[in-house]
């Protein structure tokens, strides 16, 4: 929870912000300097799309200090509408609500508060629509 | 009034959770039904443990970009008005302006004003539009309240937000007059460093809640020459249902013009988004050409006045984002027990 990292990646978290590969058109995120794809370095800003599917997913039960505050929490895989993946934490309903297959979309929540005094980092979600 | 203002855009949000008068009275083994009679609240709305000031407030403005659908870069302004910031130093403000693209050329700063704090808020981007600062503003009023258990308040503090875009191109309700009222009344208060706010009891009443309010409406329909059977809507601050519909009473409104807007029946009192709130369940149901008068109250204390005419623009904005029926309906009941655990009335 260092502040630069924070700040470095606020964009990615906040917004979505990945990579489109201008050479072979491909999308990534997380954001890399390089195509994970075809290795050009001509990367350009990418935002994520706003809606998408569940394809797995998981509960978590224990934890670190920093998302104690947040346990039991569920982690899912998303297929986003244009084609990129992505982990990311389910909110707004419970374990045994979930399917499969369900429809979700962004939403922006806490992602870690570092203690009583340090930083909060914030960032993307997903919830049911 | 020279050149016309008023809101280009408006959304809300509030969590999911909710807590009912009967559930946190058998704790306390207290009457419900003669509080639920007192107060005319049923449940409140509370946060997840992973939801602050901040991401509510960034959910409200994303609804309202999206009624918008303009460019975040266009925002000159962006004020936060709340109570409960995340950070004691640190803005709400940057990070809503992050969440939303509106980073850079834009000013922006959080406000505090118990629960006026949204509507000062309007006000400065009125201001700032009208004498040409800016182009666009918006102005967020967004609250997590804090009561200590027990309190009379823990049956109405509850967590919502609200965002209006304010702006001279398609205008959806224009602003035909603001007028504000402020005291120095200690009706209620936190300390720096303090958990939980204390207040004076019924005092908040009278002194507080009523003077102002009526001062700040009065003085609004005097300067612009109206009077209150020339609006079809109108809404106050909603620290419960009783005083509102009191206060309309008071004023002259009819049970009619104000019964609509009482979002805090079902989500509590919501403090800095509360009228907001109260505003924009308004313009979920106005036609062109109704009139809509909004007062605020703040503690410490002040209430804001303004007077606004639908235009009909307020239809092609109208189905673009959710509406606060949608906000009150979308809801799962919690227990005393997760309620205290969300709160951090029970700590890990």
């Amino acid at each position: 929870m260092e502040p630069p990292k924070i700040w470095r990646e606020r964009r990615e978290r906040y917004l979505g912000i990945g990579i489109i590969c201008e050479d072979c058109q491909k999308k990534n995120f997380p954001k890399t300097r390089i195509c994970p794809d075809c290795g050009s370095e001509n990367v350009k800003p990418y935002k994520i799309a706003e809606r998408g599917t569940l394809k797995y997913f998981t509960q978590i039960m224990n934890t670190g200090d920093e998302l104690i505050f947040n346990t039991p929490y569920i982690v899912g895989l998303v297929e986003l509408e244009d084609g990129i993946k992505v982990t990311a934490q389910i909110v707004d309903c419970d374990f045994k609500e979930l399917r499969k297959g369900m429809k979700l979309e962004k939403t922006f929540r806490v992602l870690a508060r570092n203690g009583k005094e340090g930083l909060i980092k914030y960032g993307f979600k997903f919830r049911p629509i | 009034m020279s050149e016309k203002v008023g809101i280009i855009a408006y959304g809300i949000y509030i969590p999911r959770n909710r807590i009912t008068v009967d559930e946190i009275a058998s704790i306390w083994g207290e009457d419900a039904n003669e509080i639920k009679s007192q107060l005319q609240i049923f449940e409140k709305s509370v946060p997840f443990p992973d939801e602050d000031v901040a991401t509510m407030a960034v959910e409200a403005a994303r609804n309202a970009m999206k009624q918008w659908g303009g460019e975040a870069e266009k925002i000159g302004a962006i004020y936060v008005g709340s109570e409960s910031h995340p950070y004691a130093v640190k803005p709400t403000a940057t990070i809503v302006a992050a969440a939303i693209g509106a980073e850079g050329e834009t000013t922006a700063a959080d406000l505090e004003f118990a629960c006026k704090a949204g509507t000062a808020g309007m006000q400065m981007c009125f201001g700032l539009i009208q004498s040409n600062m800016i182009k666009v503003g918006l102005a967020i009023g967004s609250d997590s309240s804090q009561a200590k258990p027990k309190d009379p308040l823990e049956y109405t503090a509850g967590a919502g937000s609200a965002a209006f875009l304010i702006g001279k191109q398609d205008i959806i309700a224009e602003l035909e007059g603001t007028y504000s009222y402020t005291s120095d009344t200690p009706d209620f208060w936190r300390r720096e460093g303090a958990t939980f706010p204390s207040h004076g009891q019924r005092f908040t009443g009278m002194p507080a809640y009523f003077d102002h309010i009526i001062k700040a409406t009065k003085g609004l329909l005097e300067k612009i020459d109206r009077k209150p059977e020339d609006y079809d809507y109108v809404t106050f601050h909603q620290p419960n249902t009783k005083f509102p519909l009191r206060v309309a009473k008071m004023l002259g409104f009819s049970k009619e013009q104000i019964e609509n807007s009482l979002a805090c029946k079902y989500v509590g009192n919501t403090y800095s988004a509360s009228s907001m709130i109260g505003f924009a369940k308004i313009l979920d149901e106005a036609q062109p050409g109704d009139k809509v008068l909004v007062t605020s109250y703040g503690s410490g204390a002040g209430s804001d006045a303004f007077s606004f005419k639908i235009t009909e623009n307020i239809e092609k904005i109208r189905s673009r984002s959710k509406t606060v029926q949608y906000y009150i309906e979308n809801k799962r009941n919690i227990s005393y027990g997760l309620y205290s655990r969300y709160k951090g009335i029970l700590k890990v």
